[in-house]
């Protein structure tokens, strides 16, 4: 990419006496497919370039981004951010530090073998017709809503920064995924392949998505959905609950994720999204789950929407534990709340924007839960009673990440080490360090990385994570709470 | 600084006269402008602030019946044709869609005065950051307050809708809104309280009272007690029933109605909620936020009565031209239009609900429970189950046990699961006094049950 923007911007803002800033030369092009009920329903492209220049002045932060690329309007929009940076200081009674961190000269791209955006739009389109059409062929009469959907996007970024760092990346995911709603009467329900809303992916090429083969589980969402028209409800009880790695993803993603957010402990989030149950003085000292669990906050894995080479104040991605053994060992962190709590590792790389136009915010990348030593069957098959719940559904969670109730698409009951019926409108809940310290089994057999979207801040930033994990096994949990 | 309605049109009637050239049947192009400030509190400082201008076009082109779509920011003299040719190029490449009919005719409408103020539009930093100073020292008037934290969200939006049958409309309004919350401290325990206005105007934002109103339930939140969960009369506040609007009234889409997810499909003629209820969705009703004249699409806003006397009808859904056209219908002017960033792009609109007012005061509602729970506010509510609107969420920034008709005392945060079906079949007593949220202009409510299924300690 030109850097040309990028310099003026940075000069404009050492010009006025900045103390610190960076800007962030970005280009997105996102292409998403639906095809529905038949219909080629949203063909769309959404292209999105601009720069977004971060100020430090007086030692308060000002921010300030455009769509519009010229030498006038960047340095215009640098000048409007170190004056909202002396807007801010009026308001200060701590000034902003920085953890340091090595100002890099580098380049980064998404290994990929086939690039999404060069596979004619006739090609995906086929490949979601044809999964689409073999999820209505499993029945005229209950398959009211099939659909089938691809989404892609390439994104090119330029960082740099008054303290030197010119880094530059191309970050390519691609993926997809297929789904059957079933209705009867008041009754609706719906299965999804490889996971919910949307499906699942990768920082990879096309050959992701060729992968999750989405012809050969039509029929098979498409049965279960079915079957859920006339299945028993989850019944209300206190069980050994076992969740495969989709509904995973959610469990870790906000009972561990967010919970480890230092911004949310340290009270910057506490009028939106909230706080963390776990404080500061939590550090090192809580057992969060017991001895197996094991979580990391992992930029480098291969396919996690959150891998990259560098986040976006420069610092190199990083794999950070977490959770080690049970105990709480470290938080997802930026340069700033690195300093403020004096991390000896400093910023951990969590500090993520999702375009020019937003400011960066401590946020997840691919937050993992380690394999443990069962594969999934022996899970089930070491169970004398319980459910076995499958694919998102719902998700709620208290303020301070420690009240939560799930729901999943669907449930099996569990007799003697064997699936069983398929039980409709599944729900659990509890409270994360109980749950977590009622684990007893992780597998390793069906580890995978599944993707979602996760929302924070204001103004709202939807940004795409992933988690790596197999199924658990939780005991004495509450579930079927309606 | 945004651009003007003049250049908004001229880039969309460029970007239709190229498709059509391009051998488009069919054309739109929405090109719109938002600038953006945020201040951004905690622990009683600015710690994030910024501005942003983005503007943008999204043109939607028609061959054959084949459509395809390209969004874009205008960075530069090139995107337009750079974006018509792609959208022109997707759709030739995309196999025919039945189920479309026509992009809209042009309906004439009459615009809506006063929804755009220049202050707002364009509030300097430094005064963002004067009313974000008054906010923090009006809310630690007491020395229990630990921490003042919230954000103040000034700005503008401006679109053209220009397509090739003729259609041509505009819509630009200017938005502010302040949110406080406070956090109180006494003997190692903590309470919480919230507040929130939104206006058109930043001048009609009562910063003071935003910010005491908040410090105010903080002070009485803290040393919270257990409530064990169960049913309870419930009285909720106007920010609380909005909250259950967004769900309520989701099943008033045409996308859900025709996707079989929403309760209406199988209540038509029905009363499926107490009688006192009426609901309707009324974008040129001032008192409602995001006024607007036409859609996203430049269709003339229609009201669409959803609930009226707590019974539903096919009347009651809301359409964009898409799902109208699926059905025969015209379109009830619900397609989205660019105001704010959406997770489901393709669903309508309804962003101006507005519940009826009844007659009685909050007070008077608390005055007249014997034994029940006050909720301020809920935090994440989502849906369990879409057909019969069961969701579950918590409450938040103040819960109270009412008792023999007065506040007893604060609460543990409650999680609550249940249908909206259900808890607004028995509405005891409706807010004569409505408030404006961002997406509903609804009262307080109080309700005969409400179930609270766990505890948030």
């Amino acid at each position: 990419m030109d850097d040309d923007f990028a310099r003026l911007a940075l000069a404009a803002a050492r010009k006025l006496g900045a103390s610190y800033a960076d800007a962030r030369l970005i280009e997105t092009r996102t292409e998403s497919i639906l095809v529905r009920n038949g219909i080629p329903e949203d063909i769309s492209t959404e292209d999105l370039s601009g720069i977004g220049v971060r100020v430090l002045a007086k030692g308060a932060w000002g921010f300030a981004g455009t769509t519009v690329l010229n030498r006038k309007e960047v340095t215009t929009t640098a000048e409007k951010a170190f004056k909202i940076a002396l807007a801010s200081a009026r308001t200060k009674h701590r000034g902003v530090e920085l953890a340091p961190t090595v100002a890099k000269t580098a380049k980064y791209k998404t290994p990929t073998h086939k690039d999404p955006m060069r596979i004619p739009l006739e090609q995906k389109l086929e490949t979601l017709r044809q999964a689409e059409r073999a999820v209505a062929a499993e029945s005229n009469e209950f398959i009211k809503n099939s659909t089938a959907s691809f989404k892609t996007e390439k994104e090119r970024k330029l960082f740099m920064s008054t303290e030197g760092a010119k880094i530059e990346q191309l970050i390519i995911w691609c993926g997809g995924g297929i789904s059957a709603t079933a209705a009867y009467g008041n009754n609706t329900q719906t299965r999804s392949y490889p996971g919910s809303f949307g499906g699942n992916f990768n920082t990879a090429g096309y050959e992701f998505f060729e992968n999750l083969r989405l012809v050969d589980h039509a029929a098979e969402i498409a049965r279960e959905a079915i079957s859920l028209l006339s299945a028993e409800k989850c019944p209300s009880t206190v069980t050994t609950l076992i969740l495969d790695g989709d509904q995973m993803t959610e469990q870790i993603h906000e009972s561990c994720g967010h919970a480890t957010e230092l911004d949310r402990a340290l009270g910057t989030e506490v009028d939106n999204a909230g706080t963390s149950f776990l404080t500061p003085e939590k550090l090192g000292q809580f057992q969060y789950g017991c001895d197996g669990v094991n979580i990391s906050s992992d930029a480098t894995v291969p396919g996690g929407l959150g891998t990259f080479g560098f986040d976006d104040e420069g610092v190199p991605a990083q794999n950070v534990p977490l959770v080690k053994n049970g105990l709480f060992v470290n938080y997802q962190s930026s340069r700033e709340t690195a300093a403020l709590l004096n991390l000896p590792g400093g910023s951990s790389g969590n500090m993520r924007a999702n375009s020019p136009l937003a400011i960066p915010l401590v946020r997840m990348t691919n937050i993992n839960l380690l394999p443990g030593d069962w594969k999934h069957e022996e899970l089930v098959e070491d169970t004398q009673e319980g459910l076995l719940m499958s694919t998102s559904k719902s998700w709620s969670i208290d303020d301070k990440r420690l009240n939560f109730q799930f729901g999943t698409e669907a449930a099996w009951r569990i007799k003697n080490g064997s699936r069983e019926e398929i039980l409709k409108l599944p729900t659990y809940t509890g409270s994360t360090p109980d749950f977590w310290g009622n684990c007893d089994g992780i597998s390793h057999d069906d580890w995978q990385m599944q993707a979602t979207r996760c929302g924070k801040g204001v103004p709202n930033q939807a940004i795409y994570v992933a988690h790596g994990t197999g199924s658990a096994r939780f005991q004495t949990v509450r579930a079927g709470i309606i | 600084m945004a651009m003007s309605l003049d250049l908004l049109y001229g880039i969309s009637e460029n970007a239709i006269n190229l498709a059509k050239k391009l051998g488009a049947d069919q054309a739109q192009a929405v090109v719109s402008t938002h600038v953006k400030n945020t201040a951004r509190f905690a622990n009683s400082q600015i710690n994030q602030n910024l501005s942003t201008r983005n503007n943008e076009i999204n043109i939607k082109v028609v061959v054959e019946k084949r459509l395809g779509s390209v969004k874009t920011s205008l960075s530069d003299q090139k995107s337009v044709q750079t974006a018509v040719r792609y959208a022109i190029r997707k759709a030739r490449a995309t196999p025919p869609n039945e189920m479309f009919k026509s992009l809209p005719m042009p309906k004439e409408y009459v615009p809506i005065p006063r929804t755009y103020d220049r202050k707002t539009a364009e509030c300097s930093p430094s005064l963002g950051a004067e009313i974000v100073n008054n906010a923090i020292e009006t809310a630690h008037t007491s020395n229990i307050v630990k921490a003042v934290a919230g954000s103040y969200m000034t700005g503008s939006t401006s679109f053209a809708v220009v397509n090739s049958r003729g259609v041509h409309a505009d819509m630009r309004i200017s938005i502010a809104r302040l949110h406080v919350t406070v956090i109180s401290a006494k003997n190692g325990s903590e309470g919480f309280g919230s507040s929130e206005s939104w206006a058109r105007k930043m001048d009609e934002i009562n910063v003071s009272a935003v910010a005491q109103n908040a410090a105010e339930t903080s002070a009485k939140s803290v040393q919270p007690e257990r409530l064990e969960p169960g049913e309870y009369e419930t009285v909720l506040s106007p920010e609380a029933v909005a909250v259950s609007m967004e769900h309520l009234g989701a099943s008033f889409k045409g996308t859900w109605y025709q996707d079989g997810i929403s309760f209406v499909k199988n209540n038509i003629g029905k009363k499926v909620l107490d009688e006192k209820f009426n609901l309707k969705d009324d974008a040129r009703d001032m008192s409602t936020l995001y006024v607007s004249a036409v859609d996203g699409e430049g269709v003339p806003k229609r009201p669409v009565s959803m609930v009226h006397a707590g019974v539903v009808d096919e009347n009651s859904i809301c359409y964009n031209s898409y799902t109208a056209g699926r059905v025969g219908l015209q379109s009830t002017g619900h397609a989205q239009a660019p105001f704010f960033v959406r997770f489901e792009e393709e669903e309508e609109d309804i962003i101006n609900m507005i519940v009826s007012p009844g007659d009685s005061s909050t007070d008077e509602m608390i005055k007249e429970t014997q034994h029940g729970v006050y909720v301020s506010r809920f935090h994440y509510v989502r849906s369990v189950n879409r057909p019969n609107v069961t969701v579950t969420g918590l409450t938040r920034d103040g819960t109270f046990l009412i008792k023999n008709g007065e506040l007893a005392r604060p609460v543990h945060n409650l999680r609550f699961t249940d249908s909206f079906l259900d808890a607004y079949k028995n509405i005891k007593m409706i807010g004569r006094e409505q408030v404006r949220t961002q997406r509903a202009t609804v009262p307080s409510l109080k309700i005969a049950k409400l179930r609270f299924s766990g505890i948030a300690e």
